[in-house]
């Protein structure tokens, strides 16, 4: 195997990384800030990622009175002598060689530098491999390094055992990469899948941007896959599976805390719900709605709540019942069934339909996340006490977009989004959260989730954030700034060994084979109650 | 072929009469001294000189209206008896039974010998390690050495057939030497560039 040297280590720090004088062939232009590269140290190998480059010489004369145009052999013998390139790397892991084969382990934390003039050279397939692991299990290859063809692989183990996020600014393919993602989980069966998906765009064929059509999670995975809709006009043009009915029974004081931003409640409207909430507990809502002026004045004289705040909330859920998918009363059944397939190993999609405005968002999927995380804690306490494995909750991973409306620092606290992430894997319920603002989710909330999927982002907020809990954000910086505005992204986190700049899987007919759909399930097939439920109706 | 005889001899370099008045062989030449049987010592010539054979005598103008240049020569033959050519040659290296050594030698050449000039063969044997590069700019000379570098690049670049391959890696071999002096470095080599 040809591995090209790149050039020799000439100084560094542990704590800054190190640096590498390149040899007079190489050029700076054959590499790219974010690159994965490897260092030969006499008893490690060192895998770490380019971080900066420079342009030096040895003497500053020649700067001052560069070689004339026609001086090619002043020019020739100049590069690589008197001015020469030099790059930072950051090594990020490390491998003990081990003489005897037996007795290697794979790479660890760096825990040291290697001395002088260690040679530096571009990373082979079989580094990627060493680093990243190799096909199987639940290794899914998400793309590849930038310039190189080697696939990228990320431990969807890992990946789904904690909460994640998938950021980058509107346009650089976050929905493309989440069905990448999320074809992936729902193929190595590594986890089960809860999708809230805003704009009905997972579960079947969608049109994109550019005009042609891809295919949807349902078409690739047939009745692995429910879908549930909130929109019983749309649920009968689509292929739907159970049209979803909230009632206000269902909706608790803490989601309206949740819409307030979107109601337009001022803080004491918000907490009035609260009141009435203690005052008549789960009947709350039906019986703020039933109120008339009189009952109002009553109310609040025995609680302390103020008449004004009361009417307002009241007329502002007034609108709200109004919704198509509001009943009276709906039974929790409809969510323990989901519970039950995706127990199964289901994956259920949640089609919003025409209800697809953040206040609709944000209210159902407040509802079914409560009730469901209610449930696997119920189930994961069960396990507990039973220590049987039939009894273990399958992991579940919560996919949410527009992540920072529910997760913002007014409201993270109070959601149960909110408390889903900080709790990691205590129910084994993890969320897998898109957005293109991750300065609006709370610091707190942002170090939780452990792997993060990150795009081009351009506002320094959003950069920061982005890399809150993250250690060594100094050097990623520059492979974030180095991203393309589509298709690539910085990975990071718990489910890769090291951060990597990869160019991600293009959503094609290829992927499509690759993650082993024959054909498509839509039209064809008949897909009966026993298929899904896994009991008869 | 003779071209010389050594009237000087140190550890570092030999002055040599030339055989020919007036024509020492050509700044940056290699030439070499017949030490022993396969022993033979090579230098880079660096200074040529024409003047009175008594250092104490100086030369005079001899020309008149219709005498000048080389009639001179023919109307004073007995120049060829009080003037004397020399020229200074560092010692780059020695060639021992065809092998290569490059650096100074152990002994200076002895007073008298022949210097001799190098042929193509030896010149591209000796020049494919560019090591003596060092010892001609390491030692003192009269004249700035980076001339004699770019006289001697550009003569054994004509002596190997216009080696263009050659050329870039002396190029880049005294661009390393001359890093830290781009002055130095750039007249070296727009000396070559405006040459070749």
């Amino acid at each position: 195997m040809r591995r090209t040297r790149l050039g020799l280590v000439t100084g560094g720090t542990f704590k800054t990384g190190l640096g590498v004088r390149l040899d007079a062939d190489c050029t700076t232009e054959d590499l790219r800030v974010g690159e994965m590269v490897v260092i030969e140290g006499a008893s490690n190998r060192y895998f770490g990622m380019i971080t900066d480059m420079q342009l030096q010489a040895t003497d500053p004369r020649l700067l001052a009175s560069p070689p004339e145009a026609g001086s090619t052999l002043l020019a020739q013998a100049l590069t690589g002598t008197v001015n020469y390139a030099t790059v930072e790397v950051k090594p990020m892991l490390m491998l003990e060689l081990k003489a005897d084969l037996d007795e290697q382990r794979g790479p660890g934390p760096v825990r040291t530098i290697p001395m002088h003039f260690a040679a530096l050279r571009k990373a082979s397939a079989m580094d990627f491999d060493t680093v990243f692991g190799k096909e199987g299990g639940t290794n899914f290859a998400v793309g590849t390094p930038v310039p190189m063809d080697i696939p990228i692989r990320l431990r969807l183990d890992r990946f789904v055992e904690r909460s994640n996020g998938i950021f980058g600014q509107s346009g650089t393919g976050k929905s493309f990469l989440a069905r990448v993602l999320l074809c992936g989980v729902i193929r190595t069966r590594a986890a089960a899948n809860l999708i809230f998906d805003m704009h009905s765009e997972y579960a079947f064929d969608k049109q994109t941007e550019d005009g042609h059509f891809v295919r949807g999670l349902r078409d690739l995975f047939g009745p692995q896959i429910l879908v549930y809709s909130l929109d019983e006009g749309a649920a009968a043009r689509r292929n739907v599976d159970v049209t979803l009915a909230v009632g206000l029974n269902q909706i608790e004081a803490e989601d309206i805390m949740l819409l307030a931003d979107e109601l337009d409640l001022t803080s004491t409207t918000a907490a009035t719900a609260g009141l009435l909430g203690d005052q008549y507990g789960k009947e709350w809502l039906r019986q703020l709605l039933a109120m008339s002026a009189d009952d109002v004045a009553e109310f609040c004289q025995s609680s302390g709540a103020h008449p004004e705040a009361t009417r307002a909330l009241q007329r502002k859920l007034r609108g709200v019942q109004r919704r198509a998918y509001l009943k009276e009363e709906a039974p929790f059944s409809l969510i323990d069934e989901m519970v039950a397939a995706l127990g199964r190993g289901r994956s259920i999609i949640l089609e919003f339909g025409r209800f697809d405005n953040p206040l609709d968002y944000m209210l159902v999927a407040n509802i079914v996340t409560r009730r469901i995380r209610r449930l696997y804690q119920q189930k994961m306490e069960r396990f507990e006490e039973t220590k049987a494995e039939t009894d273990r909750p399958p992991q579940l991973v919560i996919t949410l977009e527009e992540a920072h409306k529910f997760l913002n620092p007014a409201v993270a606290s109070q959601t149960i989004f909110g408390t889903i992430a900080r709790e990691m894997r205590k129910y084994n319920v993890t969320l897998m959260v898109i957005d293109q603002r991750p300065s609006g989710i709370d610091p707190e909330v942002m170090s939780q989730l452990g792997t993060r999927v990150t795009g081009l982002l351009t506002e320094e907020r959003d950069i920061d954030a982005v890399f809150t809990g993250v250690g060594g954000r100094s050097f990623l910086r520059g492979a974030l700034a180095s991203l393309d505005t589509r298709q690539q992204v910085l990975l990071m986190g718990h489910a890769v060994p090291m951060p990597v700049v990869v160019q991600t899987r293009t959503y094609d007919e290829e992927f499509y084979r690759a993650v082993g759909s024959s054909g498509s399930w839509t039209e064809d097939r008949e897909i009966n109650a026993t298929d899904i439920w896994g009991k008869k109706q | 072929m003779r071209i010389g005889e050594i009237v000087e001899s140190t550890s570092t370099h030999f002055v040599a009469e030339s055989l020919d008045l007036g024509r020492p062989p050509e700044l940056g030449r290699l030439v070499k001294v017949h030490l022993a049987e396969d022993r033979d010592l090579c230098a880079v010539v660096c200074h040529g000189e024409t003047g009175s054979l008594d250092p104490g005598r100086r030369a005079v103008r001899r020309s008149t209206e219709e005498v000048y240049d080389d009639q001179v020569y023919r109307e004073h033959p007995q120049l060829e008896h009080v003037l004397r050519t020399q020229f200074t040659s560092l010692a780059v290296g020695v060639i021992d039974k065809e092998v290569v050594h490059q650096g100074l030698p152990s002994q200076p050449p002895p007073l008298h010998y022949s210097v001799h000039g190098c042929d193509e063969e030896e010149t591209t044997r000796f020049t494919q390690d560019l090591y003596y590069f060092r010892l001609l700019l390491g030692v003192p000379v009269r004249i700035p050495v980076e001339l004699v570098l770019a006289g001697h690049l550009r003569w054994v670049y004509r002596g190997r057939g216009h080696d263009e391959e050659w050329l870039q890696v002396a190029a880049r071999e005294v661009a390393k030497l001359l890093k830290q002096d781009y002055e130095r470095l750039a007249t070296v080599l727009y000396a070559i560039e405006r040459d070749t």
